[in-house]
């Protein structure tokens, strides 16, 4: 029986359970690198990204219409004699199916891996209404033995060793077990099951595509266990999402080109199967099977008719979200969502599963957008796991302290940088005049210890801005900065180094005093109303019309405010006034560098081995990649590639503070990796990095420098 | 010369997921390496659904003077005792190495499913490139009003649900042997 954390504090004892299982580390930090660095083996001979939107888009012109598919799919497969169901509910389906087992006079059930199954908790139902059932699919048998729910959708049991496997199969079977030979274990497996499949009156599978204008369905599988249930018992029973109805083959044979990459690495599975109405079966008094479709919508339809939450529907569960996730491979799938595991969980567990089995997991998104890069039908993930926490919130009916607070502080700019000022005093007895806070109090130490504490400026950077940037006669270009709060309150410094290297330019730089926090943290914590009002403020801060370009040099203030913004005012159905015209206008400092200053090539050799850090919002928010490593080689330095250098650093702003001992699991191997490369300096372009990087490499006392990459080029000479 | 290419993309592909490729010219061929492959394996039974009558003769006296068994239909009964199948595929997709194969007979779902070894006959020129180029033909079949069960197989059956290390043969057949034959027409 699945048990989800319902609130955080037995969460976090989850988590922290998690966290000291070896095993599962290292295994499913194994298959993050390895998942990812296989991907693009798997794609080379086909355009993932314009198919994924071909899916999409093809996908969202049929979501309005599921019923309409679901009559035709009916009609169709009737005419082949198969009997099409449909269940408003987990309850109502799991009825249908254990009358259609008692009338059929049914004992022994097997069934292969169907998720949609796993949701309605189907198992559990027949098992009390007195049918033996057995799962076939390997890692779903596992699990079953082992009484628990998947904690991967592809790979049911990827959390338990050879070991934990041999265990179950020698209580199940009281025979020896060489648990070290997996083909052994996989041969257990079969000689098992087999009888199973033959005994069974009934079989229970799910699918992967409904095809509405012949009534097929489309099933993709590798082990071979689908094929047997369908064929050697005499009753078929296939449970089935309204979400998985395509209107014809070609939809499916697309959708086909992706699902097994995206999910295995493999261009198809072993299997795939189409199966149409009531098929031959020599063990029947008629000769055929009996042959039942029921078509699941447990909230579906409804979630077909939210313009925001409908594109949840396009999933095909390849599972591809959990397998890129950072927090995933540290936490695992029992921890990373009910019965649906990684990103697309967080977000189906509300409407599924409901706010109490959410609650907890729903916060547990650093925002890094990795699980986006890799959805097969473009999902904007991130956005909807915070959507969803908004829902959640709303459901619960009180806010949040943070929530409140936020609101609070930031809706008041003077206030919120009145906070900020207070805090240099108030640090001061902890960095003893150091720019970082090593040692935090005992009672913040054991948490929050694992990275030394960036120190808040005596002085701010707007508070400097006259003095540093005076107004230039015939300036080339006309830029405001926007500064983002950890420039502006914790690193003035790089202002002055962006100064200089502008100065230079003969760029003139201005600092709009009114501008504020980009809202992105508010967003983060869910505080729609609050990061709305922020937007509106910074847009009215700009005068936008005045400036060729409005630069920012914190990456993830440059996301938000690019992409963000825009889906905020389209959500809230309130068109800004100006806002494509600031937006148009941002652009991230290693693009401006690269593009707009064209940063010439310096032939001296600074004799430095520099390694880079690609920050979320800048590698896959705006797709910048090549232009801040160009420009370390432009500036002078030697490149040296470190290992999954566009993987999170585990800072996430709030996120580290509100999951400390996730970030800092995140931010070990981070590190591993760096000084791993032997470089002398690791450059990143964002303050947030920057700050979690370098309280990381100070606490192990590392010789390794962090600097911004505006550092580096200001200082080049 | 794209039919040369058609083979070698198939074959590649095939290979790559570990199906076992043959070109041989005749079906005669296809028989002898079936009954060579059940003695080499020290196998006993065959299973040859939807064949037609003459070649199952062929095969039977085959069968007979190797000392092998040719199970007889139904084969439902027999399920437990199905060494090697040997049956028609109707088309080869040549960019996954897949194989088509009409399965609405219960005789050939039996054998292909339950067989340790399938051996799969595929007239070359029935080699297509890709999935879009079967459409139309998986189509005809699912747009009739009747039952129909087809499978697209892809090498022998694979999991990978223990520490993500792939094993062969969990449930379907442990081998899969695709014999690509040469002059033969449609
Ligand atoms: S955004 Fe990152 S942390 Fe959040 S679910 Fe996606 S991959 Fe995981
Ligand atoms: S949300 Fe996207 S990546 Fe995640 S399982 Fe669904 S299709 Fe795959």
């Amino acid at each position: 029986m699945i048990k989800t954390a319902q609130d955080m504090k037995s969460y976090k004892k989850k988590i922290r359970q998690a966290l000291g299982d070896s095993f599962l580390r290292s295994a499913l930090d194994e298959f993050n690198t390895a998942y990812r660095e296989n991907r693009p083996n798997v794609y080379k001979d086909i355009d993932f990204n314009s198919l994924r939107d071909i899916i999409a888009e093809n996908k969202d012109s049929l979501i309005p219409f599921l019923e309409v598919l679901f009559e035709e799919f009916r009609l169709n497969a009737q005419k082949a004699g198969a009997i099409v169901h449909r269940a408003k509910d987990a309850r109502q389906a799991n009825e249908i199916i254990a009358r259609i087992a008692k009338e059929n006079k049914v004992k022994k059930i097997i069934k292969s891996k169907s998720m949609t199954a796993e949701e309605t908790f189907l198992n559990d139902y027949l098992e009390k209404q007195g049918f033996i059932v057995t799962e076939t699919d390997l890692g779903e048998w596992i699990i079953q033995l082992k009484h628990e729910g998947p904690s991967h959708m592809v790979m049911p049991a990827i959390h338990l060793s050879r070991y934990q496997v041999g265990e179950l199969f020698e209580k199940q079977t009281d025979l020896k077990v060489d648990a070290q030979n997996i083909d052994k274990l996989v041969k257990v497996a079969r000689r098992e099951l087999r009888p199973r499949f033959l005994e069974a009156d009934m079989g229970i599978t799910g699918a992967n595509f409904a095809i509405a204008d012949s009534g097929t369905l489309g099933m993709v599988t590798n082990e071979g266990n689908m094929r047997l249930t369908t064929t050697l018992p005499r009753v078929h029973v296939a449970l089935v999402g309204f979400d998985k109805l395509v209107s014809d083959l070609g939809s499916a044979l697309r959708i086909l080109k992706l699902l097994p990459r995206n999910a295995t690495g493999q261009a198809i599975t072993s299997y795939v199967t189409w199966i149409k109405g009531a098929n031959q079966s020599l063990n029947t008094p008629f000769g055929k099977k009996e042959m039942h479709v029921v078509f699941l919508d447990n909230g579906r339809l409804s979630l077909s008719k939210d313009p925001l939450f409908c594109t949840s529907l396009r999933c095909i569960r390849c599972g591809a979200c959990a397998n890129v996730c950072p927090i995933y491979s540290k936490v695992g799938g029992h921890r990373y969502g009910h019965v649906y595991i990684g990103a697309i969980g967080l977000i189906l567990t509300l409407f599924f599963h409901g706010k109490d089995n959410d609650r907890a997991i729903v916060r547990n998104c650093i925002n890094c957008q990795a699980c986006k890069e890799v959805c097969p039908v473009s999902i904007d993930l991130p956005h909807l796991i915070k959507k969803t926490y908004a829902r959640v919130i709303k459901e619960e009916g009180k806010t949040p302290v943070k929530n409140f607070l936020l609101a609070k502080v930031m809706k008041n700019r003077k206030l919120f940088h009145f906070i900020l000022r207070s805090a240099y005093l108030a640090q001061q007895p902890l960095s003893k005049g150091r720019p970082l806070i090593r040692h935090l109090p005992a009672f913040l130490e054991k948490d929050h210890g694992f990275r030394s504490l960036p120190t808040i400026a005596k002085i701010p950077l707007r508070d400097l801005w006259q003095t540093l940037s005076p107004k230039l006669e015939n300036p080339s270009l006309r830029i405001a900065l926007f500064a983002g709060c950890a420039m502006d309150f914790i690193y003035p410094d790089h202002g002055k180094d962006l100064l200089k290297l502008l100065k230079k330019a003969n760029i003139q730089v201005d600092f709009p005093l009114d501008q504020t926090c980009c809202g992105l943290p508010a967003m983060m914590a869910a505080e729609e109303k609050t990061a709305k009002e922020l937007a509106v403020k910074n847009i009215q801060a700009f005068e936008a019309e005045s400036y060729d370009y409005i630069l920012t040099l914190c990456a993830s203030c440059a996301s938000h405010l690019t992409h963000n913004y825009e889906k905020i005012f389209r959500e809230a159905k309130e068109p800004a006034m100006d806002l494509k015209l600031f937006t148009d206008k941002i652009i991230d400092f290693s693009s401006f560098m690269d593009r707009v200053y064209k940063f010439p090539q310096t032939d001296q050799n600074m004799n430095k081995q520099v390694t880079y850090h690609a920050p979320c919002h800048l590698c896959r928010g705006l797709h910048v990649t090549d232009e801040p490593r160009a420009l370390i080689q432009k500036a002078g330095y030697t490149y040296v590639p470190s290992k999954d250098e566009d993987v999170c650093c585990g800072f996430g702003g709030s996120y580290s503070v509100d999951f400390p001992e996730i970030s800092s699991e995140i931010l070990k191997k981070k590190l591993d990796n760096v000084e791993a490369s032997g470089a002398d300096i690791l450059v990143t372009d964002c303050p947030g990095c920057v700050m979690q990087l370098s309280g990381g490499l100070d606490k192990r006392q590392s010789h390794i420098k962090v600097l911004h990459l505006v550092e580096l080029l200001a200082n080049k000479k | 010369m794209e039919k040369k290419n058609l083979i070698q993309i198939m074959t590649e592909k095939a290979v790559a997921v570990g199906t076992i490729v043959h070109e041989i010219s005749s079906v005669s061929d296809a028989l002898q390496y079936a009954v060579d492959l059940n003695k080499e394996k020290n196998l006993k039974t065959l299973a040859c659904p939807g064949l037609d009558s003459e070649d199952q003769d062929r095969l039977l006296d085959l069968c007979n003077s190797a000392n092998l068994d040719l199970l007889e239909e139904p084969l439902r009964n027999q399920a437990s005792s199905i060494d090697t199948s040997l049956t028609w595929v109707n088309y080869g997709i040549a960019d996954t190495g897949t194989l088509m194969l009409a399965s609405d007979s219960e005789e050939i779902r039996i054998a292909t499913m339950l067989a340790k070894i399938h051996i799969a006959m595929l007239p070359v020129s029935k080699i297509r490139l890709d999935t879009g180029s079967i459409e139309a033909a998986l189509n005809d079949i699912l747009k009739k009003d009747s039952a129909s069960y087809t499978a697209f197989i892809t090498g022998p059956s694979r999991t990978a649900d223990i520490e993500r290390v792939l094993a062969i043969g969990v449930h379907g057949p442990v081998e899969l042997h695709l014999l690509l034959i040469k002059d033969m027409q449609p």
